[in-house]
C-alpha cells in the first residue's frame, strides 16, 4: 500500500522511478569524433556481428561469414562460411572453428573439433533471439538471448513493452550441456568472461537497464557498470587487458518519458510504423516522418527547428575492473551510428556500425595518443 | 623602510607624490585617508593605510583576497568605521557613520551584489529614499527618463529591476549615485559577472563619469582591467598600503609582485598540468537537476580519485548545484531531477543525512556557515564528528574533543596557541583549515570545496592545495568550486564550466587554457 502510494506520488511529482533523467556524457565518456572519423574498412549489406581469432577479423553479413585480413587495406574478403539462415551472432572458438547463432533460434558450431554441434533451446525453452556469443572458461561458450517474447529484429517492440525476459546461457562444447546462468534480464545483449581462474566472473550487458551486470558466482546481480548513458550492446575482451563495450544508441529524456507512458506506447505501437516510433534507432534523420522533425524551440528569442536525437555511435574502453577509461563517439550529426560490436585484432580496433552497415577500423595506439593530447 | 611602507620618494612626478595631499602645483585630493586602520576583534583588516583620490580620476585598487580592498572602500562609503586614522573630503575631516551620511558627503558605493530593490521599477529605485510627500508615478518616470538620457544610459525607467541584466543594473546603481550628487563612486568587483560586451559598455560608463568630473574607485581582481581603464593604481597587501603609482609605470608582473610580496604566482598557479589522475568509479551523478532559476537541467558526474574543478561566473549556479547535493538547499519540488550517490538515488532535505552518507561540503561562507566563531577549535572539530555520528554519541566527551582538536591542529598545521583558541581569533587561512578539518573528520567519500582559498593568505593557500591533492591521491572524489581561474587550472584533473545554471563544457586539465574556459563560461 505504501509502495503504491509512493509510486503514485512519484508519478505526480516526477521523482524516484518517474523522474525523467539521463546520465550525462562526461568524464571518460566525453564525446569526440573518433568513431566518426574512423577509416571505413568495409561497407556491407546486412552486417550483424564481429569476431576475431587474433589474426583475422570475421564479420557476419546476412547468411555469410566473411574473413578479413586485419592489416590489409580493406575491401578484400574471403567467405569463411555460409549458412541457410541469417547469422545473428558470431564468435571464434579457442580450439578452432566458429560458433554462430542462426536467425536467433539456433546456435551452431562450424569447423573445429566440435563441428556440427547445435543447440535450439535451453531449459526446455526454444531460443528466439540469440544475439551474442562470447568465450567462457575452457570448452564452454556464453550466449545471450535478448528476449523470449520478441525475435531479434523486433528489439524495439521488446523495449516498448518493457521486456525483461532475456537470459544468459552457458553451453559446453564437448558434452552439449546447457546451463542457464541468469534469467529475467531486461534485454541481455553480450556477455564475456572477466578475469581468469577461479575468480573469473561472467559479465552480461543488460540493455534496457543500461548496465553491465555480473551473473553467476557469489556476487551474482552485482552491477559492474551502472547508469550508462546509452543502451549497451556486445562486450569483448581486449588483448591488452580490459574490455571493449559498445552502445547502440544513447538514452534521451524523450524516450525515457515515453517508456513511462504505457497508454501512449500502446497506441504508438498499434498505429505507427516502428521506424517512426519515438524510440531509439540504429540510424536516423532519413525521413521527414521521423518523430518531431517539425518541432521547434525558442532559444534567445529565436525559433529554431529541432528534432530529438535518436541514434548515436559509442564504443567504451573498460579497464579490467570495469571502470571506464575512454570512449569513441560518432555524435548525433554523424553517420557511424548503431554500434553493436567491437573487437581488437593486431593493434587495430574493428567496430561494426550497424546503422550505416559499415565496419570501421582504428589503430588503438593512435586513438589513445589522440585522446591524451 | 618596511616593504609595506609607502615609497615617499617615488620619482614618478605623476605618481605617488601626486596623490599626496596638498602637494604644491598638484591637484588636491577629493578624498583622502590618513593612517587609516580598521580592526575586527583586534585583528587589523587595514593598518596605517594612506590613500588619496584625485578629482576626475579612475583609481584602481588591487590586491589579493583578504588584502583589505573591500574594508578600505567600505570605510569611505560609511559601511564600516575606522578604528583609528582620519578621512578627509576636499581637505575637511569627516567621519561618515552610515552609507547615508557618506552619500550626503558625495561618496557612493556600488556593491558587487546590487542594492537595488528587485521588485521596484528603475525609476522607483532611482528616487528611493528621496521621495516627496506626494509622488506622481508619471512624473518620476519622466524625470528618470530625462536623467538616464543625460547620462546616455539606455535603460527603460519603467522596467522592473529584476528583469534587467547585470550591466543594466549597474547602470541604475551608477545613475542613482550620480543623481544624488556623488562626486566619488566606488565599484567593488563590478566586472565579475559581466560579459565582454557588457564590460566594454561599463568601461565607457566609467570614462563618461570621469568626463563629468566624478572620481571613480575601481576594485578588480582582473589586472588587465586595472591596467586598461585606470589612471592610477593602488596595491594593498595584508591590509597595508604597498604602492600607488600611475598606471603607465605598472605592468602585470610588477602588480603581481607587489600583490604577493614575492614572485609566488608562478609557483602557486603557473605550472601547467601535463598528466591527470585516471578516473575512478563514479561517486556522484547529477542528472537534469533543477532548482528555481539558479540551476536549470544541470547534469554532471564526479569520479573517485580525481579533482573535478567547477568554474563559472557569479550566478552560474555552481554553488547551488552542490548545495543541493549536500542537502543544504532543496531542488525543485516537482521534476527536480535526480542526484545519485554511488549509483543510488538520494534526496536530502537537511545536511545531516548527506554527512552520514559521506558527503562533506566546505562552504565558501566560512564565517557564516563554517564554524561557531565563539567556540574553540576543538569544540568546532568535535561538532563535526558529532554531526557524522548523529545520535550514536549521547554524551559529549571533553577528553575526546581535546584529542580530536590536538590531532587535527597537528595534521593540518593549524597555527594557533592551542586547541582552546576561539575560531574567531584565527587568521583567515587557519579558520579555513578548521572548516576543512571539521569536514575531513567525518571521513567523507565526496568532498566539495567551495572557494577553498577565498580570503586565505598565500602560505595557507599552498597548504590547502596540498591537502586537496592528497585527498584525491587517497582515492576520494574531490570537487573544487572556484571563481579564480588559475586555481581551478592548477588543481583540477577535469574542469567543468558552468553557465546559466548548467554545465556547458568540460575540459581535461591538459587541454584547458584560460581562454577556452573563459569563452565557455561567457558564450
Amino acid at each position: 500500500m505504501i509502495g503504491a502510494l509512493k509510486n503514485w506520488t512519484d508519478q505526480f511529482l516526477g521523482r524516484g522511478g518517474a523522474s525523467i533523467t539521463v546520465p550525462v556524457l562526461d568524464g571518460a565518456l566525453k564525446s569526440n569524433q573518433m568513431l566518426e572519423d574512423a577509416e571505413v574498412f568495409a561497407q556491407l549489406k546486412a552486417p550483424e556481428d564481429l569476431a576475431t581469432d587474433g589474426d583475422s577479423v570475421f564479420v557476419a553479413d546476412g547468411m555469410r561469414v566473411l574473413r578479413y585480413d586485419a592489416l590489409a587495406d580493406g575491401g578484400a574478403a574471403a567467405e569463411a562460411a555460409r549458412f541457410d539462415r541469417p547469422v545473428t551472432a558470431l564468435a571464434c572458438l579457442a580450439g578452432g572453428g566458429l560458433a554462430v547463432a542462426l536467425d536467433g533460434r539456433e546456435v551452431r558450431i562450424a569447423g573445429g573439433p566440435h563441428d556440427g554441434r547445435r543447440w535450439e533451446g535451453a531449459d526446455g525453452r526454444a531460443f528466439l533471439s540469440v544475439n551474442a556469443i562470447g568465450a567462457a572458461s575452457a570448452g564452454r561458450i556464453l550466449i545471450t538471448e535478448g528476449s523470449r517474447t520478441q525475435p531479434q529484429e523486433r528489439w524495439k517492440h521488446d523495449l516498448m513493452e518493457r521486456g525483461h525476459s532475456g537470459r544468459a546461457i552457458e553451453l559446453t562444447l564437448a558434452s552439449g550441456a546447457v546451463r542457464e546462468i541468469a534469467g529475467g534480464l531486461a534485454y541481455a545483449f553480450g556477455a564475456c568472461l572477466a578475469g581468469s581462474g577461479p575468480d573469473a566472473e561472467i559479465w552480461v550487458c543488460e540493455s534496457w537497464r543500461h548496465r553491465v551486470v555480473q551473473c553467476g558466482g557469489a556476487r551474482s546481480g552485482r552491477a559492474v557498470l551502472d547508469g550508462l548513458p546509452g543502451y549497451p550492446s556486445r562486450i569483448a575482451p581486449s588483448p591488452g587487458g580490459g574490455y571493449w563495450l559498445t552502445a547502440f544508441t544513447l538514452r534521451t529524456q524523450l524516450v525515457e518519458f515515453v517508456l513511462r507512458e504505457p497508454a501512449f506506447r500502446k497506441r504508438m505501437m498499434r498505429e505507427i510504423e516502428p521506424e517512426y516510433w519515438v524510440s531509439p534507432a540504429l540510424n536516423s534523420g532519413n525521413h521527414v516522418l521521423e518523430p518531431l522533425q517539425a518541432a521547434q524551440l525558442r532559444t534567445m528569442g529565436v525559433v529554431k527547428p529541432w528534432a530529438p536525437p535518436r541514434s548515436y555511435g559509442l564504443v567504451i574502453r573498460l579497464s579490467p575492473e570495469g571502470l571506464v577509461r575512454y570512449s569513441l563517439h560518432s555524435r548525433f550529426d554523424g553517420k557511424h551510428h548503431g554500434v553493436v560490436a567491437a573487437v581488437e585484432c593486431r593493434g587495430r580496433l574493428f567496430v561494426l556500425a550497424k546503422g550505416c552497415q559499415r565496419v570501421l577500423r582504428l589503430t588503438v595506439a593512435d586513438a589513445e595518443r589522440s585522446l591524451q593530447a | 623602510m618596511s616593504p609595506h611602507s609607502r615609497p615617499k620618494d617615488d620619482a614618478s612626478p605623476a605618481g605617488q607624490n601626486r596623490g599626496a595631499a596638498g602637494a604644491p602645483g598638484q591637484l588636491s585630493p577629493i578624498l583622502e585617508l590618513r593612517k587609516a586602520t580598521k580592526k575586527y576583534a583586534g585583528v587589523p583588516a587595514i593598518e596605517d593605510v594612506d590613500f588619496a583620490l584625485l578629482p576626475g580620476e579612475i583609481h584602481a585598487i588591487v590586491g589579493e583576497n583578504g588584502a583589505g580592498k573591500s574594508t578600505l572602500t567600505k570605510v569611505m562609503a560609511g559601511v564600516v568605521n575606522l578604528t583609528s586614522g582620519q578621512m578627509l573630503i576636499e581637505g575637511r575631516a569627516v567621519n561618515p557613520k552610515t552609507p547615508y551620511e557618506a552619500s550626503a558627503l558625495g561618496v557612493a558605493m556600488v556593491f558587487q551584489e546590487t542594492s537595488l530593490v528587485p521588485t521596484m521599477t528603475v525609476a522607483q529605485n532611482l528616487f528611493l529614499g528621496h521621495e516627496r510627500y506626494f509622488n506622481r508615478l508619471r512624473g518620476i518616470y519622466i524625470a528618470a527618463q530625462q536623467f538616464m538620457q543625460s547620462l546616455q544610459f539606455d535603460v527603460d525607467p519603467t522596467v522592473v529591476v529584476s528583469l534587467l541584466g547585470a550591466a543594466k543594473k549597474q547602470m541604475v546603481e551608477i545613475a542613482r549615485a550620480v543623481l544624488h550628487n556623488a562626486q566619488v563612486i566606488i565599484f567593488d568587483e563590478p566586472t565579475a559577472s559581466l560579459t565582454p560586451e557588457e564590460k566594454k559598455y561599463f568601461f565607457d560608463l566609467m570614462y563618461n563619469l570621469k568626463a563629468r568630473g566624478v572620481s571613480v574607485i575601481f576594485i578588480s581582481h582582473a589586472l588587465e582591467e586595472a591596467l586598461l581603464v585606470s589612471d592610477r593604481i593602488t596595491i594593498l597587501r595584508d591590509g597595508k598600503h604597498v604602492v600607488t603609482d600611475d598606471k603607465v609605470n605598472f605592468n602585470r608582473a610588477r602588480i603581481v609582485q607587489a600583490m604577493v610580496g614575492r614572485d609566488l604566482s608562478q609557483t602557486l598557479y603557473g605550472q601547467r598540468k601535463t598528466t591527470v589522475r585516471p578516473q575512478g568509479k563514479r561517486v556522484l551523478s547529477v542528472q537534469n537537476l533543477r532548482m528555481a532559476a539558479m540551476v536549470k537541467n544541470n547534469s554532471l558526474s564526479v569520479f573517485a580519485g580525481q579533482i573535478t574543478g567547477v568554474f563559472g561566473l557569479v550566478g552560474s549556479g555552481r554553488t547551488e548545484t552542490f548545495k543541493v547535493v549536500a542537502g543544504i538547499m532543496k531542488r525543485d519540488f516537482m521534476h527536480g531531477g535526480e542526484v545519485l550517490l554511488h549509483d543510488k538515488p538520494v534526496r536530502y532535505y537537511v545536511p545531516a543525512p548527506a554527512v552520514g552518507d559521506g558527503i562533506a561540503y566546505v562552504t565558501e561562507e566560512r564565517k557564516i556557515e563554517g564554524f561557531f566563531e565563539t567556540k574553540s577549535i576543538a569544540d568546532n572539530l568535535y561538532l563535526g564528528l558529532l554531526a557524522k555520528l548523529k545520535g550514536k554519541r549521547p554524551l559529549v566527551s571533553r577528553k575526546e574533543a581535546a584529542e580530536v582538536g590536538t590531532h587535527w591542529i597537528q595534521r593540518l598545521n593549524i597555527r594557533a596557541i592551542g586547541k582552546d583558541v576561539k575560531a574567531i581569533e584565527l587568521s583567515g587561512g587557519n579558520q579555513q583549515k578548521v572548516v576543512i578539518a571539521k569536514s575531513l573528520i567525518q571521513e567523507p567519500d565526496l568532498i566539495i570545496f567551495d572557494e577553498p582559498t577565498r580570503g586565505v593568505d598565500v602560505s595557507a593557500i599552498t597548504e590547502i592545495h596540498q591537502l586537496i591533492n592528497q585527498l584525491a591521491d587517497q582515492g576520494k572524489a574531490v570537487v573544487v568550486i572556484s571563481s579564480y581561474l588559475p586555481e581551478v587550472m592548477a588543481l583540477s584533473d577535469r574542469i567543468l564550466v558552468q553557465r546559466m545554471g548548467k554545465v556547458v563544457e568540460e575540459f581535461s586539465a591538459i587541454e584547458a587554457t584560460e581562454e577556452k574556459i573563459m569563452y565557455a563560461a561567457i558564450h
